[in-house]
């Protein structure tokens, strides 16, 4: 194989595949990216066997078909290191030469034939269309809330939740939820499953032209995404989560009756004001609403205290006083974008709720202020 | 500077042997040891009959009876003292609400907030030994100074039944004069160093530059210069501002049975979730202490899942420590075990999912805990935590 390729390009690409090969395994070739040059564009694959990836390039001029399996990180370093506008690839048995204008390396690969499988989407049905920019958001709204790790329920994952055309994709970590809305271009009958969190984040890094289309099949056990469709298209499958999901539709309040709008911006301005006077015994926020203004305060044992205080124009219902850990309001408040959004509460004990309109619903437990 | 303090330091008097002596009238006027007579054991107090044959608490019980061989060995009585400290701690209480207990027998008291309500420090401290003595029929002596070094080292100039004053002007005679192995934490190597400086008193090591110190002593040297002025900002905190709540046991002789240790550490894991839920408390770090035969000591820590006072929560982690020490470095008999909660969370995340089981453990936890304030730790517990029936019970 030999290849001529954009060197930005290739590094974008070599980045988001290394980001999907096991960092630690005691099989050199899981750590390992292949590489396919055929028909005019170079195919990058890499997969830690849960999650695969691959990744069509362009931008690149194939002098010679071939096949290489090299090592993901040595690969990502020296792509990124060189000044080059071009970068040739070559192969020689299983090692490969990479070469710029003042630069020449060698680096020891593996037979290609030993890489594990990546999954393709040819023949797959479809069963989910949507507009990159519509699942992107989707995503940004919930990821941030799921689990690292849960021992009770599945929830180090997102569930992807869609009836026709309408998805939601839920998130949770046992002490907040995000719940976030959208519409598919295309979708019949109902769907629920979660997704890795894996998946989700290298989605969410392919997806670049908000325009583009990706479609979604789901298999037994695998769910498998296709973003874009000319040479350069990406192909993401991953094993889904198994277990069960809680049971989140209950823990959503219906019955709130104290209710505020912010603009965004201004309370995250606040929280993380107040939250530097909070350390890891002392966590919460004090949040004292009542018809005119809310009260943010906050104590760290033997560091001080701090108050910030937010003028409001339209709260309804009796004043109330609750803790919050300010990190959960930002996290949200971050993805929100600049729209306004509405808190609802109920009690000091009870959980909070943030909205924008019904496209999200962000529920927070607070934590006990003594 | 902080406005000055008022501290007392309130010793009692070889307090478990004064127990015994108050309550077994044959035993009084006589060398008493208490701790576990056998080839292992360690004398926990000698009373003052048995001090002057120069017998001393953490001695082993056998260097002790060469000393005395008359001396009464009394098995240690833990209910009664717990009992009884349990009354000091309450007079203490009726004086400030910053007392820190150092051990079931000593405590510091801030009176500083007091002073307005109750007099002076010498009258407080009059009436707290004169309460300790109506109520309790033992003694205790009492040091007061503006700082918790001095009134430590107060308390023990006359003892027993004694009541020392340092007042802020005479601190510095008073350091002048002391002894420099009278610092805590100054053993006799560190005494000897100081000697080789030619210095022989606490107050002599005024003359020392702070850099002079840290060549010599280290990290201990701003501590020492701080001293050596009479400076000792640490506060009084009491139980419920505690930083870390423990419980550990130190076997009469060192116990090769891994199940056996299981059972105390259940019972130390009780105590400890025990103590957290009595002040709401949320722990984040489990430690667990671990002393070989060979004094060896070593921790090993765990942070929970979420910040939690339940004993099982605390219990999987005690229990996963431990055997997770037996895999990895191997079982050794043990001399030592303790069970220590600490990085406290104030403000406890609620849970959006509480599960039932959650909720039916609270309910029987807090069952459980009435019956234990109401008839003592032993009334209730877990059933891997009763001793088998050929031991003796706590």
């Amino acid at each position: 194989m030999k290849v001529i390729c954009d060197r930005s390009a290739l590094a974008d690409a070599v980045n988001i595949v290394g980001g999907v090969v096991a960092t630690r395994s005691p099989s050199p070739v899981l750590l390992c990216v292949k590489l396919t040059a055929k028909d005019g564009r170079l195919i990058l694959e890499g997969t830690d066997l849960e999650v695969g990836l691959r990744l069509g390039v362009d931008q690149v001029d194939v002098q010679e078909e071939g096949v290489a399996l090299v090592p993901a990180d040595k690969l990502s370093q020296i792509v990124r290191a060189s000044d080059d506008s071009t970068l040739t690839l070559e192969t020689e048995d299983h090692a490969m030469h990479i070469r710029g204008e003042d630069s020449h390396f060698k680096v020891f690969g593996f037979d290609p034939s030993e890489a594990p499988a990546v999954r393709d989407f040819e023949g797959l049905e479809v069963n989910t269309e949507l507009e990159c920019g519509v699942f992107k958001t989707l995503i940004s709204r919930t990821l941030f809330a799921a689990a690292a790790e849960h021992s009770r329920y599945a929830i180090n994952g997102v569930l992807f939740d869609r009836d026709g055309r309408k998805l939601r994709l839920i998130a949770t970590d046992g002490r907040r939820l995000a719940l976030a809305k959208g519409t598919c271009v295309s979708g019949e009958g109902t769907v629920r499953t979660i997704i890795p969190v894996k998946a989700l984040t290298l989605i969410n890094k392919i997806i670049d032209d908000p325009e583009a289309t990706v479609k979604i099949a789901i298999d037994e056990s695998q769910i498998l995404f296709k973003v874009g469709d000319g040479p350069d298209s990406a192909v993401l499958s991953s094993n889904l989560v198994e277990g069960a999901f809680p049971p989140f539709e209950d823990v959503i309040p219906k019955d709130q009756d104290k209710r505020v709008s912010f603009e965004a911006g201004v309370l995250s301005s606040a929280i993380r004001r107040a939250a530097l006077l909070t350390n890891e015994e002392s966590k919460g926020v004090r949040l004292s609403f009542n018809e005119h203004k809310l009260t943010l305060t906050s104590r760290a044992p033997e560091m001080g205290e701090a108050e910030i205080q937010i003028d409001l124009k339209d709260y309804s219902g009796d004043p109330v006083e609750i803790g919050f850990n300010p990190g959960f309001i930002t996290d949200a408040l971050k993805v929100v974008g600049n729209n306004d959004v509405i808190i609802e509460l109920k009690a000091s004990n009870k959980p909070g709720v943030i909205k924008i309109g019904t496209d999200f619903t962000y529920v927070i437990m607070p934590v006990n202020l003594q | 500077m902080n406005q000055p303090r008022t501290i007392l330091h309130v010793d009692m008097d070889a307090f478990f042997a004064a127990v015994e002596q108050r309550d077994h009238p044959e035993l009084r006027g006589k060398p008493v040891l208490i701790g576990h007579d056998g080839p292992r054991g360690v004398v926990a107090t000698a009373s003052y009959e048995a001090r002057k044959f120069g017998c001393h608490s953490a001695q082993p019980i056998v260097i002790a009876k060469r000393r005395c061989p008359e001396a009464i060995i009394v098995p240690p009585n833990g209910k009664a003292y717990r009992q009884a400290s349990k009354q000091v701690f309450e007079i203490f209480e009726r004086f400030t609400p910053l007392v820190q207990p150092l051990s079931i027998d000593e405590a510091f008291l801030d009176v500083t907030g007091s002073l307005r309500l109750h007099g002076s420090a010498e009258t407080i401290a009059q009436e707290i030994r004169r309460l300790i003595t109506d109520e309790t029929q033992l003694t205790g002596s009492v040091g007061i100074a503006p700082n918790k070094f001095l009134a430590k080292i107060a308390s023990d100039l006359d003892k027993p039944d004694g009541l020392t004053i340092i007042q802020p002007d005479q601190v510095e005679a008073f350091l002048h004069e002391l002894p420099i192995g009278k610092i805590p934490g100054v053993g006799p190597a560190t005494e000897r160093k100081f000697h080789h400086l030619g210095i022989t008193t606490i107050g002599q090591t005024r003359s020392l530059d702070l850099d002079v110190l840290q060549q010599q002593f280290g990290s201990s040297a701003q501590r020492y210069w701080e001293l050596s002025r009479g400076i000792d900002e640490r506060q009084v905190v009491s139980d419920g501002e505690a930083k870390s709540i423990s419980h550990e046991q130190t076997f009469g002789v060192d116990v090769a049975e891994p199940d056996e240790i299981r059972r105390v550490m259940l019972g130390q894991t009780e105590q400890v979730a025990w103590r957290l839920r009595k002040y709401d408390l949320h722990a984040r770090t489990l430690t667990l202490k671990i002393r070989y035969g060979d004094f060896e000591t070593i921790t090993r820590s765990t942070t929970l899942q979420s910040p939690s006072n339940h004993t099982d929560d605390l219990w999987t982690s005690a229990k996963g420590l431990f055997d997770t020490w037996i895999a990895k470095e191997g079982f050794k008999p043990v001399r030592l075990i303790g069970v220590t909660a600490t990085q406290f969370d104030q403000t406890p995340q609620m849970g959006l999912f509480e599960d039932e089981n959650r909720d039916k453990q609270s309910a029987v936890e807090q069952a459980t805990d009435t019956i234990v304030e109401k008839f003592g730790k032993h009334a209730i517990r877990r059933a891997g935590a009763i001793p088998r029936d050929n031991e003796p019970r706590p």
